[in-house]
């Protein structure tokens, strides 16, 4: 049997799903019971997207109760793919019965139960493992469990106590000590901060064996460090990290805070005894300074802590000399200054008073630059930062020559220039956001490709050239920097924002071209990984008794399975899909699915903006916020705001209602974090800091999207078929794929029905008019269309915002386009109306596609290149070659010229499918 | 002035400024949670005091007996922190622990064998080629210096377990292997 069975999970590991499936077939005729070829198919059958086929499979083997282990393992799979967490527990359950002394089998119940996050079965399990087969560990994962399950939001607060002092007493309970391993003395250590028992933790902390742990582990002295501050212990702390800065040679920043705190509070309310402050302020200062002095400039640590301590001196009014502060700063230039971070050590204390600020600036202003070396140029380079950093808004109108050291860029072709062309391009922005004159951001092109010939891999220069490109309309240009940079794995989560937000004004599925479309399917990949490989090492670290990472890791899987730009993805993708697939009512229903999984999700921001290299000043806005498309930012009100229109508009549309879905949903739900209410209230309701997220025309989009729900909800109600015709339907459609009628499913008598559209008794609720709002979209969108030609960008927003109108009203008019549902349900007035509405969008959309292919011809000329070229000129000085200017210039030009046009095309073509 | 701290997974969230730079890789997400899953107290970051990240370090710890050895697998620091002795004080603690913990005999990294700067600098901090492994490094080709390239030094540095420093050898640069073993 193991000879016959081996060619199918070789099969399986290569991904051949197809022989895996014809080999089990072959030998299920043979052995037709057999329960571990049964799981074997199955799991083929869901890595072949063949769902129903294997669930009749599945539970067949779950009906027979497997506990062989290669049957379990197996089945773990399947059940995994297939989303049924829950019956993998019940499946153990069943197992660890029938063999009640296979410690393996309980430890795997113990793992699908930590799974799902049932942590107080979990907890039961493992108490119950460590009678059973007395190993130290499975108290610790009970004691871990009782914790998991006190940290639990579900948790009610007056449980939590409650659950720590379970834990403690598990502590307490284990034969051996916790400190023989530093994972439990972490764990333990974690308990007694919770519970405040200070006395015990230092009993442990002073032990000498307690000592050696914290020596060698960050991650016990980190606890340590946190309970002593609880207690308030600053001076004894501060007395420790001074031992160790100076016996030890320790550098890490966390023991100059410590010091730092001992001697002076950040800012406290406190009130302090003034002489003893600045005995100690002069003390600490005394030593410092000495340390600065052996450091040299090999640890920038004492010199960074003298800076910070004047800092806390002067906020508490100690301190007693009043240039000190720009004194060390000066002296912190002198010495670090050759060191790119720089800058940022010192972005701290730039905030300065009159004197000071203009103290500190003729210091930077009184510098020789020089190109000499590398040291020079980033002396050179820190010194423009900082005194950019500082500059006033009226330093920063235009007819200041805010971009004055670009001509500076030297032709040495170091590197370290790359930071001189972001400086310099971080000031173009400034000058085009006040001036809104696009030739600033061409400057800003130019300079930062030049910067790339010289620098291939300088990220930094390809990133705020994707925001560049992508303010003025040439999308393939950033789409080709930002493949560039070969951005993978959890990286597509924190950075895919910079192509993807709002991706769907540049998509052109709609004439074929999928390159948008690939990209959101491959960000959402590491979602997949999430799933598939962050549970597998809770459970390992559980093995490894790692427990100082389990909470993290859970917490990790949950940033990321609850990604707020997983879902804005997923919201692009709908956006582009609907322009690139037939509008059918298989959609219709899988994203009503999909959509209404995501909406009580509550989502966390992981997208990482601080990346962008932002050198503007203090007054000004981030560069992040000056180069964000259309202005804004996508949030959790943008995504929830779009995510309530489809669903509303897909539940209208859809015959799946909630008694439905209920039935023929495989998998487990979404876990509800959210008290949800009803869902038909919820999508209806509209806050206004969501809508601030929005542009004026996702406003109008959003507005018109409304009342059109409005307006057809009473007719589509009417129209859908009752929950029993539409599950005999499935029923049917399930036992013609695969021979087995659906499970929990009883098909009602026929009563002369056939096709679904049942006669009704009842009459159909009053056709009305169509509401203003939605009949006077296109114009006002048209009219917005012209306003906002001028900007390429702004352009193909509006126009996009109206194509998706038109779209979400062939959706939402789906149902009613076939006439036996119109008739059987009287609809004909309704029908009527719909005639017009879709008659005026197709003529306006069709003079929007006219404009933006006419728009696309006129970029692809000469004089837009010469525009582009002209516009350039305050890069002369750099003598950065014309010919390669031109290059630039026609290589974004060409890219607006196919993005714009293509847009219009697309449209056109849109508008012919769904013409009538 | 950097904070030394544990590698959390959550760091995977904010290591952009340094994983974007061309020579540093971006593994899946197993790589990493298998790091931090076996050898928690091998993987840190150092941090500026404002939470932007500056370097890291995942080592492990392998081998048994007289073979028990740290190993740093991966070590990099952001390029605009460079110069700072980050990386030599993350491979510091990790040979201190190496030691406490896990009771080895020396540490071990490997390095392509035409990054001079890293070598000079692993040098510095008591590294020396134990031996050469070809073909270690496949991506890149051969370039101008050769086999340089893509073959990979293995070297080694002793710790106090290893007073005779049998981990040490002055030929180590001629020891040729073919794989890994």
């Amino acid at each position: 049997m193991e000879r016959q069975i081996r060619p199918i999970y070789e099969a399986l590991d290569t991904g051949s799903n197809k022989s895996a499936i014809l080999a089990c077939n072959k030998l299920l005729k043979k052995h037709p019971k057999n329960e571990l070829i049964k799981t074997l198919k199955a799991l083929a059958l869901v890595r072949s997207q063949k769902v129903e086929e294997s669930l009749v499979l599945c539970d067949e083997v779950l009906a027979a109760k497997p506990t062989n282990d290669a049957v379990l393992t197996a089945m773990m799979h399947v059940l995994r793919g297939l989303g049924r967490h829950k019956d993998m527990v019940s499946m153990f359950e069943q197992a660890c019965k029938l063999e009640p002394s296979n410690e393996d089998l309980a430890g795997q119940l113990f793992f699908a139960n930590a799974r799902i996050l049932n942590w107080k079965a979990a907890q039961q399990i493992s108490t119950r493992m460590h009678k059973q087969f007395h190993q130290d560990r499975y108290i610790y994962w009970s004691v871990l469990s009782a914790i998991l399950q006190a940290n639990d939001p579900a948790t009610a607060p007056s449980m939590r106590t409650l659950l720590y002092k379970l834990a403690h007493r598990l502590v307490t309970s284990s034969p051996t000590p916790s400190y023989v391993n530093s994972d439990r003395f972490h764990l333990h250590l974690s308990i007694l901060r919770e519970l405040e028992l200070f006395d015990e933790a230092r009993t442990l902390l002073d032990s000498e064996v307690g000592k050696n742990i914290c020596a060698a582990s960050l991650a016990c002295n980190e606890l340590r460090r946190d309970i002593w501050r609880v207690q308030g212990l600053f001076e004894e702390e501060g007395v420790k990290a001074k031992a160790r800065i100076s016996e030890q040679n320790d550098r890490n920043w966390l023991e100059f805070l410590s010091l730092l705190d001992a001697t002076l509070p950040v800012k406290g309310d406190e009130k302090l005894d003034e002489s003893k402050c600045r005995e100690q302020l002069a003390e600490t200062q005394e030593f410092l300074t000495k340390l600065a002095e052996t450091d040299g400039v090999k640890d920038r640590s004492a010199l960074l802590a003298l800076l910070e301590l004047e800092k806390r001196a002067r906020s508490h009014g100690l301190s007693s000399d009043a240039s000190r502060m720009v004194d060390l700063m000066k002296q912190y230039f002198d010495k670090i200054g050759d060191k790119a971070c720089c800058y940022e050590d010192l972005k701290p204390y730039l905030v300065l008073e009159t004197d000071d600020a203009a103290s500190w600036t003729s210091f930077l202003q009184s510098l020789t630059p020089s190109f000499a070396n590398t040291n020079d140029l980033r002396r050179l380079i820190n010194c423009h930062k900082l005194l950019r950093q500082n500059l006033t808004p009226d330093d920063l109108n235009i007819s200041a020559e805010a971009c004055h050291w670009a001509p500076d860029l030297p032709p040495t072709e170091l590197q370290p220039a790359d930071d001189l062309a972001l400086l310099a391009a971080n000031a173009f922005v400034s000058l085009w956001k006040l001036s809104n004159d696009a030739k600033y951001l061409y400057n800003a092109v130019a300079l930062l490709e030049f910067a790339l010939t010289k620098s291939k891999q300088s990220f930094h220069s390809r990133l705020l050239l994707i925001r560049i490109y992508r303010l003025l309309g040439a999308s393939s240009m950033a789409v080709e920097h930002y493949r560039a940079m070969q951005i993978k794995q959890v990286q597509l989560d924190t950075l895919s924002h910079f192509i993807l937000s709002q991706a769907s004004l540049f998509s052109l599925a709609s004439t074929g071209d999928l390159t948008y479309i690939t990209e959101c399917l491959e960000a959402s990949q590491i979602y997949i990984s999430n799933t598939q490989d962050t549970g597998e090492y809770i459970a390992r670290a559980f093995m490894n008794e790692k427990y100082s990472q389990i909470p993290e890791f859970i917490i990790f899987e949950d940033r990321l399975e609850n990604s707020l730009q997983r879902d804005i993805v997923k919201i692009e993708h709908l956006r582009m899909r609907l322009t690139h697939e037939p509008i059918s009512s298989d959609i219709i229903d899988m994203e009503l699915i999909e959509l209404k999984f995501i909406f009580d999700r509550l989502h966390h921001d992981n997208r990482d903006f601080g990346i962008l290299a932002d050198y503007q000043p203090r007054v000004s806005e981030k560069l992040n916020e000056q180069t964000l498309l259309l202005n804004k930012s996508e949030g959790a009100g943008w995504l929830s705001t779009f995510l309530k229109i489809y669903i509303r508009a897909f539940q209208q549309g859809s015959d799946l209602d909630d008694s439905v879905e209920e039935k023929l949903l495989i998998g487990d739900r979404p876990r509800q974090m959210v008290p949800a209410g009803n869902l038909k209230e919820r999508l209806r309701e509209r806050r206004d800091e969501d809508m601030a997220e929005l542009t004026p025309d996702e406003v109008m989009f959003v507005n018109y999207a409304t009342a059109l729900a409005d307006w057809l909800e009473p007719y589509h109600d009417h129209a859908r078929p009752p929950p029993s015709v539409v599950l005999a339907e499935a029923a049917k459609q399930t036992e013609l794929k695969t021979g087995h009628p659906l499970k929990g499913v009883e098909i009602p008598p026929k009563n002369g029905s056939t096709n679904g559209s049942t006669k009704k008794d009842e009459e159909p609720p009053a056709v009305t008019d169509a509401p203003e709002v939605v009949v006077r979209y296109f114009d006002a969108m048209k009219a917005r269309f012209e306003e906002a030609k001028s900007s390429p960008t702004l352009a193909l927003h509006v126009a996009t915002m109206m194509q998706e109108g038109f779209l979400l009203f062939v959706a939402e008019t789906f149902r009613f386009k076939a006439p036996s549902v119109v008739k059987v349900n009287k609809l004909g007035a309704l029908v009527q109306q719909f005639k017009p509405l879709r008659a005026n969008a197709v003529t306006l959309l069709r003079e929007v596609s006219a404009s933006l292919i006419k728009q696309g011809e006129l970029d692809g000329t000469a004089e837009q290149r010469k525009l582009f070229v002209d516009g350039c000129s305050m890069l002369s000085a750099l003598n950065i070659d014309h010919d390669f200017v031109l290059g630039v210039a026609k290589k974004l030009t060409d890219s607006r010229k196919k993005t714009v046009g293509e847009v219009g095309k697309g449209m056109a073509r849109l508008c012919t499918t769904y013409n009538n | 002035m950097s904070v030394l701290r544990p590698f959390r997974a959550a760091d995977m969230f904010s290591f952009n400024n340094i994983n974007l730079d061309v020579w540093t890789e971006t593994y899946g997400l197993a790589f990493y949670l298998n790091y931090l899953s076996t050898w928690p107290d091998l993987c840190y970051v150092q941090a500026a005091p404002s939470g932007r990240l500056m370097g890291y370090i995942l080592g492990n710890a392998e081998g048994s007996s007289s073979d028990i050895h740290g190993h740093v697998t991966a070590l990099t620091v952001a390029p605009e922190y460079r110069r700072l002795s980050l990386a030599r004080r993350m491979t510091a603690l990790l040979e201190f622990v190496s030691e406490e913990a896990y009771h080895a005999f020396f540490v071990d990294l490997f390095v392509r064998c035409n990054n001079d700067v890293a070598i000079d600098m692993y040098e510095g901090m008591g590294y020396s080629v134990w031996r050469r492994i070809r073909h270690y490094y496949g991506s890149l080709g051969v370039g101008s210096r050769g086999k340089d390239e893509e073959d990979a030094f293995d070297m080694r540095k002793p710790l106090s377990r290893d007073p005779s420093r049998r981990s040490v050898r002055p030929n180590g640069r001629e020891m040729i292997v073919e794989h890994v073993a």
